[in-house]
């Protein structure tokens, strides 16, 4: 122990005299944090902050569809919906025109009779299905071809990004499905008060706790909104503690050429004790920097009027990710210290691996945006892994036993890389360290 | 009844990974305490290839060593605590002051406190380096790097010392001091093999020289007799030069 901890003591020494170094390793990141926030800021704020986009609303209906579907926008947060336009209440020409010239980016009618059309649709389905149980013959609906589709247009400006367009078209469609299938269930259970009312009570119980709190997850809380800040600080502190490698792998090469490693191998030490001396202190300095671009976060990003990263209280899982994140971070470095020869070597092949292992790994681009194929290689990356454990924590809100499959596969892939260098030195005797 | 040697060597042969000849080939020797033993030969010979295994740096390809009855192989741990090694090349931290050096590597012997302090401040004294003790060593002259790469190695009193060309690219002044500080460790004991270019350096200091080629002994013996059994060539250098021939090495 004694031993473990004069080394310890003389690798923090020979770290903290190398000050560009250090400067380089902190201050990096977080200067690219802020950068590519900001960058990102305008473009996320189109899709996820506050209220942005304005939705021209222009109701022709008197049912109660309409006021459904605009509670759905109201409650996604991105959008505003406007449904007068200087006092004037709004129509579906002007709508149309204010689109068309690029003055608004969405309109969306609702027809007359939407309502009307929806609540046939429904009031049919359930005829089919009581008639289906209770009436076999004899229901003037059954048979009877669902083609009443609801009608609601949708207008785009033309300059509107693609992928915005999509996921408009997808919000609308599940905010509509959501009001259907709630009337459905409405109407069922209108039908079946009338014929069984003895089931009624658990019907209810039914609805309300499973269907509710499937409608509003987080109840009465504020949910934890996707701000670029919740992105972007998970992502780049996990490749500000992959690069890491750079300092390690050179810190095990710089051993082998200045030579001290060669009077390492002559002293009465084992191996083992000097190279977890070399883990303890990268592992402080990982878990520092883990430490700060969370503070950056917090406290820096705000300077830029950026959102602040949020923490939600969930300390402990957040050190358990960060510590196993720095595990296989410093495995991956103490791989590429003993395999690679030169500083080059090391440095080109670790920087230029880690940009890819977090560009496949989903760090910059999100997973969703990728095609099938690529969803299974990013699986591959441990940047990945430690991305999704981080992301469980700050936006789905996860404990630690939600991240326990990260963590476990993270200490694996150190385990792997050490043995992998711990073989190589074996067969490879004369290489040092 | 004579004492076992200190150090035995049996058929040692090591041939690096992708090479066509070993570089040491079949060395066996017997080294014995209290000797100043001269490992001499021209580049590529193999000297420090027979250093680094008798250190145990990396195994042998063939043969056995032992060292104070220890075997190489099986007892490293405690040849380790009981030699003392000074590399051909420089092995310090460059961005560690020369006192950080010594007290991590006499930390890794087992010395601490005030013990090792007094002793570090004793051989900086006796190398002339007391007032560059706080002084990073990548500041250091080539000369005074290489004075405290030897205290590195002296720290723990070994019983045996291996030093690789120890008084290379040092002044005179220097060179002196190191060559009388090793006779005085020997009169109190200590065993020591080194290897050298300078043939009247060694000459001077050594009990028994080898003289190494292509990584076999091709002569053994007192360098004094050694000269006396070829009067012709008067001394240790023409002897050397006789013997390995003119060609350059690699
Ligand atoms: N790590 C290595 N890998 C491959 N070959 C090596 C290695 N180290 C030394 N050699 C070769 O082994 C032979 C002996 O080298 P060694 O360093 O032992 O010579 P030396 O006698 O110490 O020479 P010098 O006087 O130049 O220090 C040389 O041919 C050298 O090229
Ligand atoms: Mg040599």
């Amino acid at each position: 122990m004694f031993k473990f901890f004069s080394a310890f003591r003389k690798e923090w020494i020979v770290l903290v005299r190398d000050v560009p170094g250090i400067i380089l390793l902190f201050l990096m990141p977080m200067v690219m944090l802020v950068i590519l926030s900001l960058v990102q800021e305008f473009g996320w704020n189109a899709v996820a902050k506050e209220p942005k986009i304005h939705v021209l609303f222009v109701n022709e209906d008197t049912g109660n569809l309409p006021a459904l579907i605009e509670k759905g926008l109201d409650d996604s947060r991105m959008f505003v919906v406007l449904k007068k336009l200087n006092a004037d209440s709004l129509t579906r020409e002007t709508a149309r025109e204010k689109v068309r010239t690029g003055e608004y980016q969405i309109g969306v009618i609702i027809p007359k009779g939407a309502s009307k059309k929806i609540e046939r649709k429904v009031q049919m389905m359930i005829t089919q299905i009581m008639s289906g149980i209770m009436m076999p013959v004899g229901n003037p609906f059954f048979g009877m071809e669902n083609k009443d589709s609801v009608n609601i247009i949708i207008y785009f400006d033309p300059a509107i990004k693609g992928t915005f367009k999509a996921a408009f078209l997808s919000s609308m469609k599940e905010y509509s499905l959501k009001i259907e299938s709630n009337m459905i269930f409405q109407t069922f259970n209108d039908e079946l008060k009338k014929l069984f009312p003895q089931y009624l009570s658990s019907f209810k119980e039914f609805r309300e706790t499973v269907y509710f709190t499937e409608e509003y997850p987080s109840g009465e809380k504020e949910p934890v909104i996707a701000t670029s800040t919740q992105h972007n600080v998970p992502s780049w502190a996990i490749f500000a503690m992959f690069f890491i490698v750079i300092p390690l792998s050179s810190s095990m090469i710089k051993e082998r050429e200045e030579g001290s490693v060669i009077r390492l191998y002559t002293l009465p030490v084992s191996y083992f004790t000097v190279f977890m001396s070399k883990v303890g202190v990268y592992l402080i300095v990982c878990f520092v920097q883990f430490i700060f671009m969370v503070l950056a976060g917090i406290y820096l990003l705000p300077l830029f009027s950026l959102p602040a990263l949020s923490l939600s209280n969930h300390y402990f899982s957040l050190t358990i990710m960060a510590l196993a994140s720095s595990m296989a971070a410093l495995g991956y470095g103490i791989m590429i210290g003993t395999l690679a020869n030169t500083h080059q070597q090391a440095s080109a092949f670790g920087s230029v691996s880690i940009v890819i292992l977090a560009a496949i790994g989903g760090l910059w681009v999100p997973i969703y945006f990728f095609p099938h194929a690529m969803v299974k290689v990013a699986a591959l990356s441990p940047l990945n892994w430690a991305h999704e454990g981080f992301l469980t924590i700050f936006l789905r809100d996860g404990e630690v036993a939600d991240i326990l499959p990260q963590v476990f596969k993270l200490l694996v892939f150190f385990i792997v890389t050490t043995t992998v260098a711990a073989i190589y030195r074996k067969t490879n005797p004369h290489i040092g360290s | 009844m004579p004492d076992r040697p200190i150090i035995e060597i049996r058929e040692l042969t090591k041939r690096y990974k992708g090479a066509d000849e070993p570089a040491i080939n079949s060395i066996s020797l017997d080294i014995n305490k209290n000797e100043i033993f001269g490992l001499l030969g021209p580049n590529g010979a193999g000297k420090t290839t027979t250093i680094s295994i008798l250190c145990g740096l990396f195994p042998p390809t063939k043969g056995s060593v032992t060292i104070n009855g220890l075997d190489i192989h099986a007892d490293i741990r405690k040849i380790k605590q009981i030699i003392g090694v000074v590399p051909q090349d420089i092995a310090l931290y460059p961005t560690l002051t020369a006192r950080e050096n010594l007290t991590f590597f006499g930390n890794m012997y087992g010395l601490r406190g005030k013990v090792l302090k007094n002793k570090i401040d004793d051989y900086l004294t006796e190398f002339g380096l007391e007032r560059h003790a706080g002084k990073m060593v990548a500041r250091f002259s080539g000369g005074m790097k290489r004075r405290v790469n030897l205290i590195a190695g002296l720290l723990h009193d070994p019983k045996v010392i291996f030093l690789d060309e120890p008084t290379v690219g040092i002044d005179v002044q220097s060179r002196l001091e190191i060559l009388n500080y090793l006779k005085l460790i020997n009169k109190k004991g200590t065993t020591i093999i080194y290897t050298s270019h300078y043939m009247e350096e060694a000459e001077n200091l050594c009990s028994r020289v080898a003289i190494i080629d292509r990584g076999s002994i091709i002569s053994l013996g007192n360098p004094k007799e050694l000269v006396a059994e070829h009067p012709e060539f008067k001394n240790l250098e023409n002897i050397f030069i006789h013997l390995t021939g003119k060609e350059l090495r690699d």
